[in-house]
């Protein structure tokens, strides 16, 4: 049922406006995680939610099983929240939202401080759980507009006209310490300290959601991904792979080879959209709006 | 057995125990803990005791010595304490019998490498001042406390100026845009403007647009009164106060 009715909400965006049709963005994606090659277990985590163009990667921590509990709950979390708000207007927004993004976005925010709540009085609850927790980064994405979101080293690049933007600044000591001025770059890939973070979700009572969005463009690409893939991978074998896949499953699958045959030191995730233009032409779209109108 | 403990990132580099001499700490090879950095003086500080009480003094140097993050020129010192000398913390550890050393190193376990964790409060906390006082640098450029706008020099726009203060301004004949072009085959997204950390850059839609009458390659930021052509309509983004 509520389903049904999120469903009804996407296809009723008019491919057509009064007096012109909004251009048809088709998002492909293409997802993928992997133990890689020294990790006994997968605390990764993934999930996608095709008709709301919803798509959340987690990266959990925490001794024997729990980082996967926490990626788990962390993910899970954050969907349902975004289609209940989907479907009712009145679900309430967790943490603070700000003027500076889209409802959307603060949305996605507001689903990342539930999600932070859940895994924190998970752990809480569970003396086991103790301090257990999880990176995120979502892609939401409403018309032409992208929404991102992020807590922890988990990424988003967006990869468009050739060159590559990372979107999301990493909650980790060194990039930090990269920000204020008190290591280089290089020091920082060289750090022994990279997998400390300075945000997480699940680990405190609150947490510091990090936004940004972006206007999709047709022949954009996106790329959500787990530290298992950058520290394996440079920002150049990834472009090029994503320019040289026939389709985003494809780019998914490929880049997470490359970060097994470059080590796998890590869990691997990494969820890939390409921005396509709909089939139907100009032409086409005339014919609709014709069609509509007679 | 007192000591001192070199750190760097957390990280243990180096013990020197504490006797009846000085321990001198500079960036000179002859020093008892020598740190080779830049920001550190030659003959940067000292750690002695005086009248059974443990001192570090700051030997004038350049960038000071910080006692639990508060400078000091000189300052009494107790177990756990943390001096801050250019990137690297010296910890005192007065540590009087062995069990107690054990014990410490149990609470602290030295970070194992590539697996994830969160930071400690202490830790974030002194980041945190880090970036307060890089913030605080920032923010004395004027530019932070002036509004950017975009005033319309030319073409077929709904406003003719526009405040721009999200995180992405469209411009374009999309419902999402800020600054909305009129008129059939004007494109849904000319481009876009987006909000970083340091300022407002501008990237392309589905035109590439110019900046002072150079197309940009890749994402440009934006300097106050740059002249943005987008197909026919003009910009004139300025910093207004």
């Amino acid at each position: 049922m509520s389903l049904e009715a999120v469903q009804v909400a996407v296809s009723s965006i008019p491919a057509f406006t009064v007096s012109r049709m909004r251009p048809l963005l088709h998002i492909q994606a293409g997802a993928r995680t992997d133990l890689g090659r020294v990790r006994k277990n997968n605390e990764d985590y993934y999930a996608i939610e095709p008709a709301l163009q919803l798509y959340v990667l987690s990266d959990g921590m925490g001794g024997e099983a729990h980082g996967e509990v926490a990626s788990q709950l962390a993910v899970q979390t954050i969907l349902t929240h975004c289609k209940q708000a989907e479907n009712s207007r009145t679900t309430p927004i967790f943490g603070e939202s700000s003027p500076d993004v889209s409802e959307r976005t603060n949305r996605l925010a507001s689903a990342i401080h539930l999600a932070n709540r859940k895994v924190f009085e998970a752990a809480a609850s569970n003396p086991e759980q103790s301090g257990m927790g999880a990176t995120i980064v979502a892609a939401w994405i409403d018309a032409q507009r992208l929404s991102i979101a992020h807590v922890g080293d988990s990424r988003a690049y967006l990869l468009r006209a050739g060159s590559m933007e990372q979107l999301t600044a990493d909650h980790s000591l060194v990039a930090e310490k990269v920000r204020v001025g008190i290591l280089t770059p290089q020091e920082a890939d060289a750090s022994e300290m990279q997998s400390v973070l300075t945000r997480a979700v699940g680990t405190s009572s609150s947490v510091e959601v990090d936004t940004d969005e972006q206007a999709l463009l047709v022949g954009d690409f996106v790329l959500l991904c787990s530290d298992g893939l950058t520290r394996m991978v440079t920002d150049p074998e990834i472009a090029s792979t994503l320019l040289t896949s026939t389709s985003a499953q494809e780019s998914a699958e490929r880049l997470v080879d490359l970060a097994n045959e470059n080590g796998g030191a890590d869990n691997i995730s990494v969820i890939v959209l390409r921005v396509d233009e709909k089939s139907e032409g100009v032409f086409q779209r005339l014919k609709i709006w014709k069609r509509h109108s007679e | 057995m007192s000591r001192l403990v070199l750190m760097f990132e957390a990280a243990p580099l180096k013990e020197v125990p504490l006797g009846t001499r000085p321990v001198t700490i500079g960036r000179a090879p002859d020093n008892d803990i020598q740190i080779d950095n830049l920001a550190v003086s030659n003959y940067h500080a000292r750690v002695y005791v005086e009248a059974g009480s443990l001192v570090v003094e700051d030997l004038n140097s350049l960038n000071g010595s910080f006692l639990n993050d508060i400078r000091v020129e000189r300052a009494m010192l107790k177990d756990g304490d943390a001096i801050l000398i250019g990137k690297h913390e010296i910890f005192v550890d007065q540590a009087h019998d062995a069990a107690h050393a054990e014990d410490g190193l149990r609470k602290a376990p030295a970070p194992r490498v590539h697996e994830t964790m969160i930071l400690d409060t202490e830790e974030r906390r002194k980041l945190l001042d880090l970036a307060v006082a890089s913030g605080e640098r920032s923010q004395l450029s004027p530019e932070r406390l002036r509004v950017p706008t975009l005033t319309v020099l030319r073409g077929r726009t709904d406003q003719k100026e526009y405040r721009i203060s999200g995180k992405l301004t469209v411009i374009g004949h999309s419902k999402m845009a800020t600054v909305r072009l009129r008129g059939w085959f004007t494109p849904e997204i000319a481009a876009q403007i987006n909000k970083h950390e340091d300022g407002f850059y501008l990237g392309r839609g589905d035109h590439v647009p110019k900046i002072n009458g150079v197309t940009i390659s890749g994402l440009t930021k934006l300097n106050d009164g740059d002249l943005i052509e987008v197909g026919r309509v003009r910009l004139n983004f300025l910093y207004r106060d």
